[in-house]
């Protein structure tokens, strides 16, 4: 259940963090992506072909009811979110990366996702209401670009945005937490182990699969854990932004629940993930002399 | 001397003015003040952290600020001509503002590394004295131990984010106190540097005082800074460089670069530290001097950390060192976005290997030019002409300044043989301070003596061929390590290199070679071998082969050689 006011504070809150997604870019990274297609076939593949797949595994073989699925479903064919690059940042992998496979899994999104979610929901017999995901994915390009022209007019606004964009990334799970979760008791334990199983699986899975599929491109250690979190941490906000604006009333309550679950669940898979990289980490960053400050 | 002794005057632009022995200014402080007249409301120092967040100071307003901090000095915190001041500071908009009015006060300056460990800052400051210090709140926490010994009477404490505007500067605050924890209590009386600055303002206004009038009763001659050198065993040695010799300095290095730099338009990006000699009098004096832009980085490391730089700015100077062009020629965003802007760049500090320049040229379609000097010497000898830059070459002497390579009986050797080099001009320290017998020790009737060995070829263009001490004496054949290690450094697979010399029996000494791969597990010993005897002479190839993670370096970058020599040296006298 998502009442009025916490729809327009869930709106605020995807309109920042995109903003901020858009202050970390220059069109540069635009022409980069391009001329470095293998990056960014690698991030369309994990992200549109892998997860929405093991998306679609999951809702086809645990035992979760309909909305359920579909809220499976949309979580799994989610763009990279921004807490990926936090992430990646911590646990020392490629920074600049993230950031390119988390802007053209969006970009590319607006293209993709109804696609890739009408198929898959068609292969499960479910309805879903494509023309306003469409909608929801367009206007969120507007935030991207309203934060790109931040940065180009002002480089410290852009780098306050961008600071914002991602803080409140992490401060909308908080929000989650004691927002929704509570409110939404009773609801959760009465819920199925399916869908607990389906909020962890999703980012457990496409974590190792996004790692093992870059190592055996032959992707650097470093790279290959960046595809890693990249492909496992979806845009979770964003998922519960579209729900939010197109689903109403109870029937929100079941096709939110993975999102929700997901987004909680990641930030703890993701932390354990990063501490087991950093572990893993030798000497792969170029060392530069320790003085040079 | 005259002309016809200097064959590479010929080599100057036509422009290029081939005598500087003085400077029109009469001390740092009167340049500091009348470059900020011209330019006035300009930016002039732009910090930049790598987040892009940024704070900006117009030459009008450094030259204010430096001329409160210089009252405070003096009028308030009571120094007189001639004390020294000791600044420890990364860069940030912190360093003009201290350095400057450090000039301006009349006080020596004391430059001093942020990353030294107590004990070697106890050393800096038993040897100078300071009557005051600036220093970095994160460095801050060494200083009850560094000052045990010689207490500072006057702290003044600055921040990474100052003078940054007001929400980058609370986020750089927040972040640096509840997240890096990077910021650990000071427990020594302190001021902090923007109360000083309006304390002394208030000094100023209240009292009526010129700040020019601390600065009238210097010379030319009279010592500006003391720069500790390093990687010499034995207590610090403070080159004592005068107004003069730093002032001098910068003229001569920037006329020689002059055709390509148009006064008041350049963008110069300043990632090495202004506390290594380099970058003080060539960025921080040099580029302030014609009107440039520095944008200044406090911290290069990781080097991503300029990723934001480089796009938020149109950068058209760039002055680094070897490891610094050889780290972003490896990094995916500079390899595909390159500056688009940039004129030139300018190595020095250490040897710049021919295949990081060539690869540099690649991918920015424009030259690094190489460029020679000593702490001692200001630190500029020589550059590479404009267009007419040689590959492995340090240039040729920059105006008024003269070069010769001496054998070991101190005469003159012929051209186009080997031989330590000696070096006079108007950049050259009158000496060490407080140390005669190492100021004699370095000079050899009138030339300062370099500890380099170098070759004159026929045009005047001089090459470095190694440190003396760093020579390799392989069955009698002499190796260079500087040779070795630029025709490994060709090899694509090969990171970064350093070669010594080791005990080896009959032969006197082998020539090791410590190799760090772009990729683990890539090299093997035999690799290594086959290409350097595909490009030298067999004695020249390393007889011993070892991979390392990385190589040990000094807080400027140069790989210590003598940190690899005296590892093996423990090594073999524990079995």
């Amino acid at each position: 259940m998502v009442g009025p006011l916490e729809q327009a504070i869930l709106a605020l809150m995807i309109f920042v963090i995109m903003l901020g997604m858009g202050a970390s870019l220059t069109p540069r990274d635009f022409s980069l992506a391009l001329k470095r297609p293998k990056g960014l076939f690698i991030g369309v593949v994990s992200q549109y072909g892998f997860m929405p797949l093991i998306g679609f595994l999951l809702a086809m073989t645990l035992p979760v009811s309909d909305p359920i699925k579909i809220g499976i479903l949309i979580m799994a064919c989610m763009p990279g979110g921004t807490t990926s690059n936090i992430f990646t940042y911590f646990s020392k992998g490629n920074l600049a990366l993230s950031v390119l496979m988390t802007v053209t899994s969006t970009i590319f999104g607006v293209l993709l996702i109804p696609i890739i979610l009408v198929f898959y929901a068609g292969a499960l017999d479910l309805e879903i209401p494509r023309e306003n995901i469409i909608a929801t994915l367009i206007l969120l390009l507007v935030p991207v670009a309203i934060g790109m022209v931040l940065r180009k007019f002002n480089a410290n606004v852009g780098a306050v945005t961008e600071f914002m964009g991602s803080l409140l990334a992490v401060i909308f799970i908080v929000f989650l937490v004691v927002s929704w979760i509570p409110r939404n008791w009773a609801f959760l334990m009465e819920t199925s182990w399916g869908t607990y199983a389906a909020s962890v699986g999703l980012g457990v899975i496409g974590i190792m699969i996004g790692y093992n599929f870059a190592r055996g491109l032959r992707l650097h250690p470093r790279n290959a854990r960046t595809v890693g979190l990249e492909t496992g941490i979806q845009n979770g906000p964003l998922a519960i932004a579209i729900i939010a604006f197109t689903f109403t009333g109870a029937q929100a309550q079941s096709y939110m629940a993975v999102p929700v679950l997901y987004s909680v669940f990641i930030v703890i898979i993701a932390t354990l993930v990063t501490f087991w990289f950093r572990r893993a980490n030798t000497a792969a960053e170029q060392k530069m002399p320790d003085g040079l400050l | 001397m005259n002309s016809e002794d200097r064959p590479w005057t010929k080599f100057y632009a036509p422009s290029v003015n081939p005598e500087i022995s003085t400077s029109a200014y009469n001390s740092i402080g009167d340049m500091i003040s009348s470059v900020a007249g011209t330019y006035g409301t300009a930016p002039a120092f732009t910090t930049c952290l790598p987040n892009g967040m940024n704070g900006t100071l117009s030459f009008a307003q450094v030259d204010e600020m430096s001329d409160a901090l210089a009252v405070y000095l003096r009028d308030v915190a009571g120094l007189k001509q001639g004390d020294r001041v000791a600044l420890q500071l990364p860069n940030g908009l912190a360093f003009p503002v201290a350095a400057f009015a450090i000039f301006k006060a009349g006080c020596i300056l004391v430059n001093v590394n942020p990353l030294y460990t107590a004990e070697e800052i106890a050393g800096l400051f038993a040897t100078s004295s300071p009557q005051a210090l600036i220093i970095m709140d994160m460095f801050a926490h060494n200083l009850p131990e560094a000052t045990k010994d010689h207490p500072i009477p006057n702290v003044i404490v600055t921040k990474v984010s100052e003078y940054l505007p007001t929400m980058p500067k609370a986020i750089v605050g927040l972040v640096q106190k509840y997240w890096d924890k990077s910021v650990k209590p000071i427990n020594t009386p302190h001021i902090r540097l923007p109360a000083a600055i309006i304390e002394g303002r208030s000094k100023q206004k209240a009292d009526a005082i010129a700040p020019d009038s601390y600065r009238s009763t210097l010379a030319p001659d009279d010592v500006a800074c003391l720069q500790f050198t390093g990687g010499t065993t034995g207590p610090p040695k403070g080159a004592m460089l005068t107004h003069k010799n730093l002032l001098v300095n910068m003229e001569q290095t920037m006329e020689l670069l002059s055709d390509s730099i148009e006064k008041g338009e350049e963008i110069a990006l300043t990632a090495l530290p202004m506390y290594h000699i380099f970058a003080f009098t060539v960025n921080l004096m040099g580029f302030y001097w014609l009107g440039a832009r520095n944008i200044l980085i406090p911290n290069p490391r990781p080097l991503s950390s300029l990723k934001r730089a480089f796009e938020n700015y149109d950068i058209t100077w760039l002055s680094g060192v070897n490891t610094l062009f050889n780290g972003l020629n490896n990094e995916t965003w500079f390899m595909d976005s390159p500056p688009k802007h940039l004129k030139f760049a300018a190595a020095g500090g250490m040897a710049l290997q021919s295949s990081v320049a060539e690869r540099w040229l690649e991918i920015t379609g424009k030259p690094i030019l190489q460029g020679y000097g000593l702490t001692e010497t200001s630190p500029v000898l020589t550059f590479n002409p404009l267009g007419r830059t040689r590959p492995n070459s340090i240039g040729v002497p920059l105006p008024s300044t003269d070069l010769c390579c001496f054998d070991d009986d101190g005469k003159p050797v012929a051209q186009g043989e080997r031989g330590e080099l000696g070096a006079k001009g108007p950049q050259i320290m009158p000496g060490y301070w407080e140390n005669v017998d190492a100021t004699a020790e370095t000079f050899n009737d009138g030339w300062f003596m370099t500890g380099d060995i170098a070759v004159m070829d026929q045009d005047g263009y001089f090459e470095i061929v190694d440190r003396k001490k760093d020579m390799i004496v392989v069955s009698g054949f002499n190796v260079y390590p500087n040779e070795v290690e630029d025709c490994l450094a060709t090899h694509a697979d090969v990171l970064e290199v350093a070669v010594i010399g080791v005990p080896d029996g009959a032969a006197g000494e082998a020539v090791k070679a410590f190799v760090v791969a772009r990729e683990p597990g890539i090299l093997t010993r035999e690799i290594i071998r086959a290409h350097c005897k595909e490009h030298m002479t067999n004695y020249k190839v390393p007889k011993l082969v070892e991979f390392r993670d990385d190589l040990p370096k000094s807080n400027v970058g140069k790989i210590l050689r003598k940190d690899l020599r005296s590892e093996i040296n423990a090594e073999s006298s524990e079995t």
